[in-house]
């Protein structure tokens, strides 16, 4: 569907019966296109997976993107590998110290937390939380501090496991997040949309390790404070398991949809965009069409 | 420590195995520089969380203070009773001083206190392991986090005493970036006055390492019948 769809660009087929799968892809097709030149995007990747119908449709599934904080998905991933495994506990505490190690020659690096907005794990400095609400706080207000000490708790390489032993490609994790100088060396963590649809898709089925531990982590998820990204886009009452990611130059959804009297679909959302201009709607946009194609499909 | 509040003090030889195992009483290490140290052997036994909080070893440092860690030390010494080195007494002293000297509370961070040999870092010996350092992340309300703040503190600690030792900014990598003042009062081993010196066994460089170890050892023995055939002597 994708390459398919890349290769006839705005030049697109025959429009197909009304009120048809095809129909309702053709026009999300053609919206996306759309929503991508009037928010000067420089790069779009689109991935999404409906649990009820079992369609799949992608616009750039495997082209890799900088993944900001969407890389703590594959964290949070780690931790409950090693959580099943039982080599650690939910419940072990875990010293709060702002004291990182950067993977490019070892330097050692602080955040900057007087920028962080989100204090809950700051004013723990110096003493202990414990692995579960490193994990809430990593998700729910997309804590830095939380990521990087589950980072140093599990280790780059089990997480990387992780990922490998699920078979998700499309999500290269190497280190935690603010390590300037490993930025500046150009090693950062990517995903690709298909990447951490896979992900998502494992949770959202009850695969990803085990039933529980993909009901903990959709219940993490569940609890996500951002919601100027896929929710955006959706009727209010709607639930989201989602994760974004944001830096200066991109803006990713990642989440599991709940929407009433139908089972969830799964949409991963990668923008990227000029550092002048601002972040905008765009993934706001691409969810509300997603949501409006789905309400519109009928199926033959 | 009251009257009220005796802590019951424990020969490390007389523990579990496993508890043995990880505090490696008597095990000599050697530090950065190659200097050998031998490891404490008389620990305070703390019962529970709630003795640990109640035990004040000074007016007002708790003996939880020194035992504060997280997933880094062995689970098993996570757990009560947990065991630290008698010198502790001696820290919390002197920080009882620097409390006094700076005229704000003194915050021990996790892990910033006793540290087993056990503990994920523990590397080379550090007198951590000896319960004599302290890593103080906080003082009142400041978190020590600025090169400003952690030379203030350290300049503190050496006015109070010349023995004391304070490790500057940065000390790990000689980088400008540190989060604690490093309070050290060296290798320092106490023999509680409960323990009597009759019952005391110098370890040994070559093995056996402790003489009651080989002696118990040969007193587990027990001697085996001779059965017949070759492979107890030479064939004929």
């Amino acid at each position: 569907m994708v390459a398919r769809a890349q290769a006839v660009e705005e030049k697109l087929p025959v429009t197909p019966a009304k009120d048809s799968v095809a129909a309702a892809e053709v026009s999300l097709f053609r919206n996306v296109l759309k929503i991508k030149k009037e928010h000067n995007l420089e790069g779009l990747g689109i991935a999404f997976y409906d649990l009820q119908t079992t369609i799949q449709w992608a616009y750039n599934g495997d082209q890799y993107f900088h993944a900001a904080s969407t890389m703590k998905l594959a964290v949070l991933l780690g931790v409950f590998r090693q959580v099943e495994r039982g080599e650690l506990s939910l419940e072990a505490p875990v010293h709060i110290r702002n004291r990182f190690t950067s993977i490019v020659n070892q330097e050692p690096f602080m955040l900057d937390l007087s920028n962080d907005a989100e204090p809950d794990v700051y004013s723990h400095l110096g003493r202990t939380m414990t692995v579960r609400e490193l994990a809430y706080w990593m998700i729910t207000k997309s804590s830095n501090l939380a990521t990087n000490l589950l980072v140093d708790v599990v280790g780059v390489r089990t997480i990387q496991l992780a990922l490998d032993e699920l078979e998700i490609d499309g999500i290269r994790i190497l280190r935690g997040v603010e390590d300037q100088a490993a930025f500046e060396a150009g090693l950062n963590n990517e995903v690709s949309a298909n990447g951490l649809l896979k992900l998502l898709r494992l949770i959202a089925d009850g695969k990803a390790y085990s039933k529980h531990a993909s009901d903990e982590m959709l219940k993490i998820l569940l609890e996500q404070q951002f919601r100027s990204g896929i929710p955006a886009g959706l009727p209010k009452a709607t639930r989201v398991a989602h994760k974004t990611g944001n830096i200066s130059t991109v803006h990713h959804d990642a989440g599991i949809v709940f929407v009433e009297g139908r089972k969830p679909y799964v949409l991963v959302i990668l923008t990227q965009f000029p550092a002048e201009t601002a972040r905008g709607t765009a993934v706001a946009d691409v969810s509300r069409d997603i949501f409006n194609a789905i309400a519109e499909m009928t199926y033959e | 420590m009251s009257e009220s509040q005796q802590i019951k003090v424990v020969d490390a030889f007389d523990l579990d195995d496993e508890l043995r195992g990880l505090l490696k009483p008597g095990e000599m290490l050697r530090d950065q520089q190659g200097r050998r140290h031998r490891l404490p052997r008389y620990f305070y036994e703390v019962p529970s969380r709630d003795e640990a909080t109640e035990i004040r070893l000074t007016p007002h440092f708790g003996l939880n203070e020194f035992v504060l860690v997280d997933l880094k030390e062995a689970p098993r010494l996570q757990e009560f009773p947990r065991y630290i080195p008698c010198a502790v007494r001696m820290l919390a002293f002197f920080l009882e001083q620097f409390r006094a000297a700076a005229g704000m509370s003194v915050h021990i961070a996790v892990n910033g206190g006793y540290r087993s040999p056990a503990h994920k870092m523990a590397i080379d010996s550090s007198p951590h392991m000896w319960g004599t350092a302290a890593d103080i992340y906080r003082m009142g309300n400041s978190i020590l986090k600025t090169k400003e703040l952690i030379d203030r503190f350290n300049d503190l600690a050496e006015e109070l005493s010349d023995d004391v030792l304070v490790l500057p900014y940065g000390h790990e990598t000689g980088k400008a970036v540190d989060d604690h003042v490093h309070i050290d009062l060296g290798y320092i081993m106490v023999v509680p006055r409960e323990i009597s010196e009759d019952r005391m066994e110098v370890p040994q460089e070559s093995r056996p390492r402790f003489a009651f170890e080989e002696r118990r050892k040969r007193e587990r023995r027990v001697p085996q019948p001779v059965a017949a055939g070759p492979e107890n002597g030479k064939a004929e």
